[in-house]
């Protein structure tokens, strides 16, 4: 999808980007809290912890890592029950005695600096994979040659569904910045409820070679973390294009915000997701 | 309705005060082609005339006596004749075109010469003409109405990339675009690298900022009033252009046998194609199935019925083609056709009618495997414009008439493509009726001060069939102030609406009004303040038009915007007309002007009004002009000071915020040099200083994604703008065809900034990832670009 704007430079003739990271200074703001993190269940690979990740903001052209906040206090409330995630390193904290389950709607709260941060989210169930397999590909406009991995998967009718899609190549997951993220990572089946698409790519950017080890998951979100998302794929993919849509770009707004004071905001977003799950050795 | 009564009487009193006295009137036409003439000045006498109107037609009553009638418009030779009327006179007037002023620019900005303002109120007018838009330097090789106006003062461009035009801090959808009385929607080819408007197709056009009469409506900031050319009356012709992105052709000719020479009626038909997707091979395999291509036709024929009958038929059809392998594809494009009918009641009434269809659509095809779908949206129109002119006398005219418009919108339509897993599925249409009756006065209190004043009622009644949603709170969306956040309302019923039935009624009550004071023969004042009403938003998330824009009607939860302009300008001349100088400064206010929320996502969005807020906006600014008229060296000088800025509510903490199209100064320069009868050289500059752009706050990390985080809206600038552009036109030998026209846009290569965005690296040494490293990157369309055009008349 990169490649969009080459071809623009070739039909434009002398369009050209130019890094000015040196000549921009920012202003930028005091630090913000951001979470990132939520609650998965995995019937396929159960996960024996549930993890959040607490940092702060930094500049955008520094180039520092995230700044972790290790000394907040994470509750997680099923709606029966009081979880505490506790900071293990780095910013990440942790639970293992909670039980994710399906149409339960997790309410985090957390504690930092004398305020009191409050969201929630609801855990949706996902349908499963009808077929999961590895397609070659001759090299196109977009991408080099290659192998996808490809699916197929039926949408349970009549329920508004929303899915996200992640890749993991060799046990490590892959995600690029791009502008086709945001046609191709999140879905609503708006226009397919009920029915089955077949060959479905769930990262056109992740490209495979023989032998590699491929995990799939598609994930049951919940609609708000769904737009969450598309203003996340829409924001990082963006490249500059005005007539292929460069919005003044806007602070994507979290599901977790500040009981104390509502203008210092936080960052990132507290989810709840049900996770299908497929994983397949490339082979010929 | 008080001020109705007063129109009425003093409609009365004119008609009253009409004595012994005679009436002169017909047509002005070209000379060699017949074609008529828009705006010549008819002088009769001191401070005496009158202005022929777009179909060419005068009429000016007088009492008995000799008159020296001096005819006069800019890339004419000016012509006098002696007349003496003892009773009602039909004349009619040829004009030649004035060889020597042909490589002059002419330009008429409601300028203070006594020719061209003896009896126009008019300001913050432009009008050009193609010939003189065909000698400015060009990008690309093909001149463009659209970049052209963008010289002028108090008009500034979307982007390089936009054939998009702001006036004074009008948004793009803020302007009434019309070709032969048909609105154009979408004005863009190629993305908007080039406009619909064809120049070899085109006779003129004239550009209202401000005083807009109230014969106009349905915009807030400007009317670009686009004519098509009538073809020649007298004999067949054409012209042929060759140019490096796209070619076109021209005929032209008479129709049947009419008197001295001359057909009946006339036609012309232009065709204009690009070719860029032909050297789509040349790029390798990658391109094979890229395809991006515009053409376009224009028609334009006219018959004369009788002495005072005549019938005009025109027509508009454009295409674009987009399509990038196997991810997208998409096709746009406009339609139009118009059926003019013209008739002289008598000698001082003038009927003219107008009956329009005019259509945009676009299709947008996902190719992406799984999911192709096909998704069509248009928005389609029917206009009626009966127009009645009353010539009463020297001092006064009155125009009258409807305006009535009925609206089909289409939002979308959804269809699977190749069997793929995709429901069929198809938004609400919407449908709605705009109409607008309007009374406009010319008159001429005494010698030195002219009025021009009316109204505009207009109603827009948003009509069934449809189906329209009930919100929680009778709102889709509810502002939450503690979290500065728009949170949308829960769906909890539908009201349905039959066919044809009120779903609901705006009115809107618009005063026009302009004054000119003629302080001296080379010094005048103006005047004016308009409302204006506006029914229809285009819902655009981007910057710049696109192809994909959603225009919504007004309804329950958009209300019509409208907006207030008050100007007053200060015009002088000197050295008898050879420069003139304007100056004009404005005050506008606009409100209910549409603005998406943070986060909006309005493709394929049904409920358009859960992603729109409303708000006011403020713009305010100094015109500054000089021009040279005469001479080897004719072009101007422009300079404005502008500031335009937006006030919504849970945009940018509820403060003003500079719109996406503010800009403080801009400068223009344009000069054109007849070097000899061969050889003409012409050149522009332009200054800009920065337009606005967010700059991130701050980063962090999401979901394996360096994301920014940001706070003010147009907080930020970009560097100033500027460019010089070169041109040099070889014209043929007598009695040679051929010219050629060399062009070099972006003289000195200036990477002009089209947007800074920041992004994170996504690429090492080839290879796709996400590399946690950030960078803020210029794009710029245009570096040098010479272009040459090779043009051949026959």
């Amino acid at each position: 999808m990169k490649k969009l704007v080459l071809i623009c430079s070739l039909i434009f003739i002398y369009s050209c980007e130019t890094d000015v990271t040196s000549d921009i200074t920012l202003a930028g703001s005091a630090p913000r809290l951001v979470i990132n993190g939520g609650i998965e269940r995995n019937t396929t690979t159960p996960l024996t912890e549930q993890r959040i990740r607490l940092t702060t903001t930094t500049g955008f052209l520094d180039d520092t890592d995230p700044l972790p906040v290790t000394n907040a206090t994470i509750i997680v409330n099923d709606g029966n029950q009081d979880f505490e995630f506790l900071h293990t390193e780095n910013g990440i904290y942790t639970n293992s005695g909670i039980t994710a389950s399906l149409n339960t709607s997790y309410t985090i709260t957390i504690q930092w600096q004398g305020e009191t941060y409050q969201g929630s989210d609801t855990l949706n169930e996902v349908t499963n994979f009808d077929n999961v397999y590895a397609v070659f590909e001759e090299e196109t406009l977009f991408t080099d040659e290659g192998y996808f991995v490809k699916f197929d998967s039926t949408d349970p009718a009549d329920i508004a569904n929303f899915y996200y899609y992640r890749v993991f190549r060799n046990g490590e997951f892959v995600i690029v910045p791009d502008p086709g993220n945001s046609r191709t990572l999140v879905e609503s089946d708006e226009f397919f409820d009920g029915l089955q698409r077949i060959e479905v790519n769930p990262n056109e950017e992740v490209i495979f070679e023989l032998g590699d080890a491929a995990i799939i998951q598609q994930l049951g979100i919940s609609e708000a973390y769904y737009e969450y998302l598309l203003e996340l794929f829409v924001q990082t993919g963006n490249q500059g294009l005005s007539f292929v849509g460069n919005p003044p770009p806007a602070s994507i707004r979290s599901n977790v915000f500040n009981l104390d004071t509502p203008s210092n905001r936080v960052l990132g977003y507290f989810y709840a997701a049900d996770v299908e799950e497929e994983s397949l050795i490339i082979s010929e | 309705m008080k001020i109705f009564v007063n129109i009425v009487l003093g409609f009365f009193l004119i008609t009253l005060q009409a004595q012994e006295k005679y009436t002169l009137s017909g047509y002005v036409k070209d000379a060699a082609s017949g074609e008529s003439l828009w705006a010549v000045t008819i002088i009769t006498g001191s401070n005496q005339g009158t202005v022929t109107n777009d179909y060419g037609f005068y009429s000016i009553t007088l009492p008995e006596g000799t008159y020296n009638v001096q005819l006069s418009l800019m890339g004419y030779k000016t012509s006098a004749q002696e007349i003496y009327i003892d009773k009602d006179t039909k004349l009619d007037f040829e004009l030649e075109e004035d060889i020597a002023q042909l490589s002059e620019v002419t330009i008429t900005s409601s300028g203070a010469k006594r020719t061209a303002s003896v009896k126009s109120t008019e300001m913050s007018v432009i009008q050009l003409s193609s010939k003189t838009i065909k000698k400015l330097p060009v990008v690309l090789g093909e001149p463009d109405i659209l970049r052209s106006i963008q010289l002028l003062p108090g008009v500034s461009s979307v982007n390089d990339a936009s054939s998009g035009f702001n006036v004074r801090g009008g948004s793009a959808d803020q302007n009434l675009v019309l070709l032969d009385d048909a609105t154009i929607y979408n004005a863009s080819h190629l993305f908007g690298f080039f406009s619909v408007f064809n120049t070899d197709a085109v006779k003129d056009l004239k550009l209202y900022k401000g005083g807009i009469p109230s014969i106009y409506g349905g915009r807030l900031s400007s009317v670009l009033d686009v004519k098509q050319k009538e073809g020649n009356i007298k004999k067949f012709g054409g012209t042929l252009g060759l140019g490096l992105i796209a070619s076109k052709a021209m005929i032209e000719g008479p129709i049947g046998k009419g008197s001295n020479d001359e057909g009946k009626g006339s036609f012309m038909l232009a065709g204009r194609r690009s070719y860029i997707d032909l050297f789509a091979p040349l790029g390798g395999d990658d391109f094979q199935d890229t395809k991006l291509s515009f053409y376009d036709i224009n028609l334009k024929t006219n018959y004369t019925i009788n002495e005072n009958n005549r019938l005009f038929l025109s027509g508009y059809f454009g295409r674009d083609v987009f399509e990038l392998g196997s991810l997208l594809g998409t096709v746009w494009g406009n339609a139009s056709g118009t059926l003019r009918w013209t008739s002289e009641l008598n000698d001082k009434l003038f009927l003219q009618t107008s009956a329009i269809f005019s259509n945009y659509d676009y299709n947008l095809d996902n190719l992406r495997s799984g999911t192709e779908f096909r998704w069509n949206s248009n928005i389609l129109n029917y206009n009626l414009k009966p127009r009645l002119t009353w010539y009463i006398n020297d001092k006064n005219t009155i125009r009258t008439g409807l305006d009535v418009t009925y609206y089909n919108f289409q939002p979308g339509e959804i269809k699977p493509l190749e069997g793929s897993s995709v429901n069929p599925e198809k938004f609400r249409e919407k449908f709605a009726l705009e109409s607008a009756a309007y009374v406009d006065f010319e008159q001429r209190i005494s010698d030195k001060l002219s009025l021009q004043y009316g109204i505009r009622l207009s109603n827009f009644n948003r009509i069934g069939k449809d189906v329209i949603l009930q919100y929680e709170t009778g709102n889709p969306l509810t502002y939450n102030a503690v979290q500065d956040i728009y949170e949308e309302n829960d769906v909890v019923g539908e009201t349905e609406f039959g066919s044809g039935k009120s779903i609901e009624n705006f009115y809107g009550f618009e005063p026009r009004f302009s004054a000119r004071y003629l302080i001296n023969d080379q010094n005048s004042l103006k005047l004016s303040y308009n409302r204006n009403y506006q029914y229809l938003h285009l819902i655009s998330n981007t910057t710049s038009a696109t192809p994909l824009d959603v225009w919504a009607p007004s309804g329950p939860f958009l209300k019509p915007q409208y907006s207030d302009q008050i100007a007053l300008g200060y015009f002088r001349s000197f050295a008898d007309g050879a420069y003139d100088f304007n100056i004009e400064t404005y005050y506008k206010s606009l409100q209910d002007v549409t603005d998406f929320i943070d986060g909006a996502d309005l493709l394929f969005t049904e409920n358009i009004e859960t992603q729109v807020a409303q708000g006011d906006g403020r713009a305010y600014g100094l015109e500054l002009q000089v021009n040279k008229n005469k001479g080897k060296l004719t072009g101007w000088l422009s300079y404005t000071l502008a500031r335009t800025e937006r006030n919504v509510l849970g945009i940018n903490n509820n403060e003003y915020y500079p719109a996406n199209n503010d800009q403080l100064h801009e400068l223009n320069l344009v000069g054109i040099y007849k070097l000899n009868d061969r050889w003409d050289f012409g050149a522009n500059f332009v200054f800009g200083s920065g337009k606005p752009v967010t700059y991130p706050t701050g980063q962090y990390e999401q979901n394996g994604l360096v994301v920014a985080d940001y706070q003010n809206r147009n907080g930020d600038r970009l560097p100033a703008y500027h460019r010089l552009d070169v041109s040099a036109t070889l014209n043929p030998k007598k009695g040679k065809r051929g010219s050629w026209i060399f062009s070099i846009a972006n003289l000195y290569n200036r990477q002009n900034a089209a947007s800074i965005f920041f992004r994170e690296i996504s690429e090492v040494n080839d290879m796709d990832v996400a590399t946690g490293e950030t960078q803020a990157t210029k794009l710029s369309y245009f570096g040098i670009v010479p272009s040459i055009t090779y043009q051949f008349r026959f």
